[in-house]
């Protein structure tokens, strides 16, 4: 239930059922109307991952989850991020075009959806509109709504996908996911069974080793374990000096999986972490401990349970540097979905949860720990007004935080598929960003509201060909309450957190997929992005509009993945952005830039080597802040037994 | 009502039936033409030590017992080669009747028969494939099994390894292994 995209109920399955049972009366076969050769050539066409996803009993031969989704989604699966030959998971986001990202220095990026990336003076690592959660445990957090990108590391070989929705996904995800929603879905242990060890090394990266081992003990219950390392050196200042903000991390975890029976299953997974980054001035130190249970029941086709737990434990501290700085946030989770079906064409999704965050801080935050509970709960109806043809989907999620008290999060969604290879789709939903330490808790006298916004999102999804798949959406967001720093005469500091800025943003996303050959596709997209931000006090200061989002206008990227002859792979990808509008004067400024990836592998038997090239086109370009992205060459080996 | 328009819909069923029926009774369930193109599929991932060609040039795609493709994997393979091997179809009734054969369905459903069929196969170099139960376990290579609806593989890969057949990774990838002799 991480995905609501893969539900397990189709009207299909039901519609093919009767079908079935209908033919069979009369004794004839099934399928027989459709003429072989049209069919051979598709399946032929498709390649091996693909034919892996067709559904055997219908051979609908479309991605057909995908296609009927009311939401700007796009899903990236982990042999594309493979293909694209990125180290780390936060570069895993360059392959998605609906997402603006920015690497800050060698461990920090800057990534949203929908714009809102926010320059404070240190770079852009101030987006908080987004929710990102890896396997199911939310990684955003409460100390400024954003995430520590440097700590998000998982093991791409064992990633089975990234599903990427830009736009608000807050009725059924919850309080962060205002622009967007990130889920990093990994591999189950039955898929990620053997033994992978992979060594790299390079220019900018210093060194990656990894190795996985997956086993069974039963033909019901599969685990996995991996561990890996990585040092990463430093990127290059403007004026031409090392950025000293090399960095380096120990990680390790493992999964279990328990087929308990063919409709109970049971997750356990953990991970354990322990870096050192440095910046121009500290060297930072960072630890974690996750754990996380998660119980699957499916009740029938049309109906499941979900129940999910887990710990959660992340840990920093600059100890040398000039405003020392250290953070500790728990936070405990228990979240309950179920699902079921009322008449023919009705089906309900309802959720409880409760979340306890507890956190620790050097930071001048007022108090210095907090207990951050959260409950919250969700209902949303999926109505079949024509089975296949027209959906509708209401519902509105609830909760209650610490900070602001009860909010509520409704929205609704309409899909109209007049044939399988389309979809019209519109949405209107209201989010909300609860407030988090930074916004409350940083000036005394605040009294930080939750920003909101009214999103109002169209799109098209179209199969004009079995190879070809596109996809477009548009949006038109309005936000009020938007965090705003503001003049306060008469208090200590002289300046106050305030709700004082209102913004209007409005873009389109536009991507695409195609399976030029069966040994050569291609992936691409488009973003098209602009906002207003307007003070609506005299008080607010005028660098807050920066504050809150510094975005390029247009972002285009591609990726072409080809399997040559003789076993070996070349792999190319490519981005275009724009330069950071609205930084103001003092800061520096970042011009577009296009740079591209390349990728050379060869494959024997159970090793793989391959080379890789990132950020070619130029000797180094800055993303945003200070910090210049070196150009940089490394190779891999990687053995699979 | 419900009855009458059950009735309707046969009547429109044998229409059907009777403008397809003469080439409909050789159709394959979705299901095996799926699988038909992997096996095509695999003609592509798999290689074979030179010496498997010492009979014919052909990659030869055996069916042994009774065919579950009708004509698809015919069709499937009709005027496609590999590194200059032409692909071709062949149907067997037993195992003995074999002499060369790279790819071998297997459409057995007795666990003897599967044992005595991997035991008497002459050729050296055949990728034996099946979707029977336990087929792995009786030393079999590969074998189909579904999951959510979908084709899913599990491969034996020290059978490969017996029968010095190099399996692509990208296909190794996509495939639960069955690494040691312990796990079959």
């Amino acid at each position: 239930m991480n995905s609501f995209y893969t539900r397990p109920f189709k009207p299909t399955c039901l519609v093919l059922f009767l079908t079935v049972q209908m033919f069979a009366l009369v004794a004839i076969p099934v399928f027989g109307q459709k003429s072989n050769d049209s069919t051979t050539l598709k399946l032929k066409k498709l390649s091996i991952e693909e034919l892996l996803n067709v559904e055997v009993t219908s051979v609908s031969m479309r991605p057909e989850k995908l296609s009927e989704v009311a939401s700007a989604i796009q899903v990236i699966s982990g042999e594309d991020i493979h293909r694209s030959g990125v180290t780390r998971l936060p570069e895993a986001f360059r392959l998605v075009s609906n997402l603006q990202m920015e690497q800050v220095n060698s461990h920090d990026w800057a990534i949203t959806a929908r714009g809102f990336n926010g320059l404070p003076s240190t770079g852009g690592i101030l987006a908080n509109k987004l929710l990102v959660m890896v396997d199911g445990r939310s990684v955003y957090n409460p100390l400024f709504g954003g995430v520590f990108w440097d700590v998000q590391n998982v093991m791409l070989e064992d990633l089975d996908r990234l599903e990427v929705v830009s736009g608000p996904g807050s009725t059924l995800w919850g309080a962060n996911a205002v622009n967007g929603v990130i889920n990093v879905v990994s591999k189950s242990a039955k898929e990620t069974q053997g033994l992978v060890a992979t060594t790299s090394s390079g220019s900018f990266l210093q060194n990656i080793t990894q190795a996985r081992y997956g086993f069974h003990i039963d033909s019901s219950l599969f685990i996995r374990v991996y561990g890996q390392r990585f040092d990463q050196r430093s990127t290059v200042l403007e004026n031409g000096k090392n950025g000293k903000d090399a960095w380096s991390m120990n990680q390790g975890g493992f999964r279990l999986d328990y087929y308990a029976s063919k409709k109970n299953t049971l997750t356990f997974q953990g991970d354990l972490y322990d870096g050192a980054s440095n910046d121009s001035t500290a060297h930072a130190n960072t630890n974690g401990q996750n754990l996380l249970a998660h119980f699957v029941r499916k009740i029938s086709d049309r109906s499941n349970l979900s129940i999910k737990a887990y710990y959660d434990r992340t840990w920093r501290k600059t100890p040398s540097s000039a405003t020392p700085f250290a953070y500790q946030l728990n936070t405990y989770d228990i979240d309950i979905q179920h699902r079921f079906p009322i008449k023919q064409n009705h089906s309900v999704l309802w959720g409880v949860a409760y979340r306890f965050q507890k956190d620790q801080t050097t930071a001048a935050l007022y108090p210095p720990q907090k207990n951050m509970p959260l409950y919250s709960g969700f209902i949303q109806d999926e109505i079949a007004v024509v089975p296949e043809v027209i959906k509708f989907t209401v519902g509105s999620k609830f909760l209650n935080n610490v900070f602001t008290g009860f909010e509520f999060q409704p929205s609704a969604r309409f899909a109209w598929t007049p044939s399988k290879s389309n979809t019209w789709w519109a949405a209107v939903s209201r989010a909300v960003r609860i407030p988090t330490r930074f916004d409350s808790d940083v000036t005394l006298t605040s009294k930080f509201n939750s920003e909101k916004v009214l999103a109002y999102e169209a799109g098209y999804r179209v199969r004009p060909v079995e190879e070809l798949s596109l996809s477009f959406s548009t949006f038109y967001n309005k936000y009020s309450s938007l965090r705003s720093i503001d003049t306060a005469a008469g208090t200590t500091q002289g300046i106050v957190v305030a709700n004082s800025q209102r913004a209007e943003s409005w873009g389109f996303e536009f991507s695409g997929n195609y399976q030029a050959t069966r040994w050569w596709h291609l992936r691409g997209g488009f973003t098209y992005f602009d906002k207003n931000i307007s003070p609506t006090s005299p008080k607010v200061l005028p660098l807050s509009g920066p504050f809150e989002g510094v975005d390029p206008k247009n972002i285009f990227m591609f990726q072409s993945v080809m399997d040559l002859k003789e076993h070996w792979q070349l792999d190319l990808t490519g981005r275009y952005v724009d330069a950071l509008r609205g930084v103001p004067p003092g800061y520096p400024i970042v011009p577009s830039y296009f740079t591209f990836d390349a990728r050379i592998a060869w494959n024997f038997n159970s090793l793989e080597f391959s080379c890789v090239g990132q950020n070619l086109w130029a000797d180094q370009h800055t993303e945003v802040g200070l910090s210049r992205i070196p150009r940089t060459i490394y190779g891999k080996v990687t053995w699979r037994f | 009502m419900a009855i009458l328009r059950v009735i309707h819909l046969q009547i429109i069923a044998i229409l059907l039936c009777g403008l397809n029926c003469a080439q409909g009774q050789k159709q394959a369930a979705p299901e095996y033409q799926v699988k038909a193109v992997f096996l095509f599929n695999f003609a592509q991932f798999v290689e074979w030590p030179p010496s498997a060609f010492s009979e014919t040039n052909d990659i030869i795609i055996g069916v042994l017992g009774e065919n579950p493709f009708g004509n698809f994997l015919g069709e499937t393979v009709r005027g496609e080669e590999v590194n200059g091997h032409p692909l071709k179809v062949q149907h067997y009734a037993k195992i003995e009747e074999i002499k060369a054969c790279h790819i071998l369905f297997i459409n057995l459903t007795e666990a003897l028969e599967i044992k005595h069929a991997i035991t008497n196969l002459k050729p050296k170099h055949t990728l034996t494939v099946s979707d029977v139960d336990g087929f792995t376990a009786q030393g079999g290579m590969i074998r189909f099994f579904n999951e959510d609806k979908k084709t899913r593989m599990r491969i034996n890969l020290p059978a490969t390894k017996d029968a010095e057949l190099k399996i692509s990774s990208k296909l190794l990838r996509l495939a639960e292994i069955v690494s040691s002799k312990k796990q079959q």
